[in-house]
């Protein structure tokens, strides 16, 4: 099954769902695609189906473009949930840009995010991308806030950010689902660390903080082998209840590497976390448009 | 300059390989695998001289292997050299915060690749 965009580009470029490929051939497009980036992130056949799974990403919805000889093109790929959608992993095979392929592919996206209700399309691009962030512009994105990639090596904190007397209680799986449900009706985070996205990833754990003031936040995250990943914050974010929650994360997990993703540049945690050795990576700017 | 046991964990192949031949020719013993998860085992096996390591990996991320490898007491003697094409400033500072032993850019310049892998192999001390 093939599908076709509004405005085709010049060339006998057409669309293939993604759907029809492997995750291993999706992984294979998109790495030759993303060789010269900016900050190269390659991924395999085995976290290219857990990005499909974690992130909503509808492969009936998602494309690979083809030349008039089945040669490969590029792919982009559409998360849809409710009402909203989100462009992800585009990319375009070095050697085969300049036929518009970027654009061909977005605005595909655009139309299967309207067929399939969706009123709001969102999406990130890395900070320094100019002709995608110029390709976003022209189809009408507007850019929304910038988000950072940041990182913490392991290590134990030092003990001059312990916060004497707070309280630390572990979150069970009901808190946690309980939390993650107050957390999507009142913060706006970006669509990897979504509730939605969170409740797909699985593995993960949480704590409260309690300070002697009475002043109380929490901590959830995902616990893999050899990192931690997606944060979400909630409760009272006042920087000695964010340090007593960091400080308990990385005294309970100092053998592990941190990875956070797209956290807003105005998080309020993201002060405290300097303090306890994070590192900006790169960032990006979410955008989005009305459909 | 000894012969040096050196893995390379690089998941473009053809970088990869172009780095390991150039070693190869120079007398080193060179270890060429494509993923976090291969490389670990490979460097877990050989406690090699050096380590050159892609911080893009499509399985496990670089920074978090080399995160791993500096919590192993065996391999503290292990030269361990970001090999990147990030950015040069986001690579040294990631590098220096991991506790690399250096970084090596890509594309690598041909004529001084070899040189500049064998300078990290008698080096002080980290810059971390």
């Amino acid at each position: 099954m093939t599908t076709q965009p509004t405005e085709p580009p010049p060339s006998k470029t057409f669309a293939v769902l993604a759907s029809q490929y492997s995750y291993d051939q999706l992984a294979d497009i998109y790495n030759q695609a993303r060789v010269d980036y900016i900050v190269p992130m390659p991924m395999n056949g085995r976290r290219m189906a857990e990005y499909v799974r974690d992130y909503d990403i509808d492969l009936n919805a998602s494309a690979v473009a083809l030349d008039g000889e089945n040669l490969e093109l590029g792919v982009c790929m559409l998360g849809v949930r409710a009402d909203r959608a989100w462009i992800t992993r585009l990319g375009v095979i070095p050697e085969r840009r300049g036929r518009r392929i970027g654009q061909f592919l977005t605005e595909l996206m655009l139309e299967n995010a309207r067929a399939r209700g969706a009123r709001r399309v969102q999406l990130e691009v890395i900070r320094g991308n100019e002709p995608a962030t110029r390709l976003f512009y022209k189809l009408g994105f507007e850019p929304m806030r910038d988000l950072m990639v940041v990182r913490r090596p392991p290590g134990a904190p030092s003990e001059q950010l312990s916060i004497a007397g707070a309280e630390i209680e572990p979150l069970d799986s009901a808190q946690i689902a309980a939390l993650l449900h107050e957390y999507e009706q009142t913060q706006r985070p970006a669509w990897t660390e979504e509730a939605a996205s969170l409740r797909n990833l699985g593995n993960l754990r949480g704590f409260h903080a309690v300070l002697p003031n009475a002043e109380r936040g929490w901590l959830i995250f995902q616990r893999l082998p050899f990192q931690l990943t997606h944060f979400v914050f909630g409760g009272a974010l006042s920087e000695p209840v964010v340090q007593a929650l960091l400080y308990h994360l990385h005294k309970t997990h100092s053998a592990r590497d941190t990875k956070v993703e797209n956290l807003p540049t105005d998080h309020p945690a993201w002060r405290v976390m300097q303090r306890f050795g994070y590192l900006e990576v790169f960032e990006r700017i979410e955008m989005h448009r009305y459909l | 300059m000894l012969m040096a046991v050196i893995v390379i964990v690089e998941d473009n192949a053809q970088s990869g390989r172009l780095a390991a031949k150039l070693l190869s020719r120079s007398g080193h013993r060179v270890v060429l695998t494509e993923t976090g998860e291969d490389g670990l085992t490979t460097i877990f096996e050989t406690a090699p001289d050096l380590v050159l390591i892609d911080l893009g990996l499509p399985d496990i991320d670089g920074q978090t292997v080399i995160a791993l490898l500096r919590q192993q007491p065996a391999l503290a003697k292990t030269r361990l050299i970001a090999f990147t094409a990030w950015p040069e400033a986001t690579a040294h500072s990631m590098a220096k915060a991991y506790g690399c032993h250096g970084v090596i850019l890509k594309p690598i310049d041909t004529r001084r690749f070899v040189a500049q892998v064998e300078a990290f192999l008698a080096p002080p001390e980290p810059i971390a």
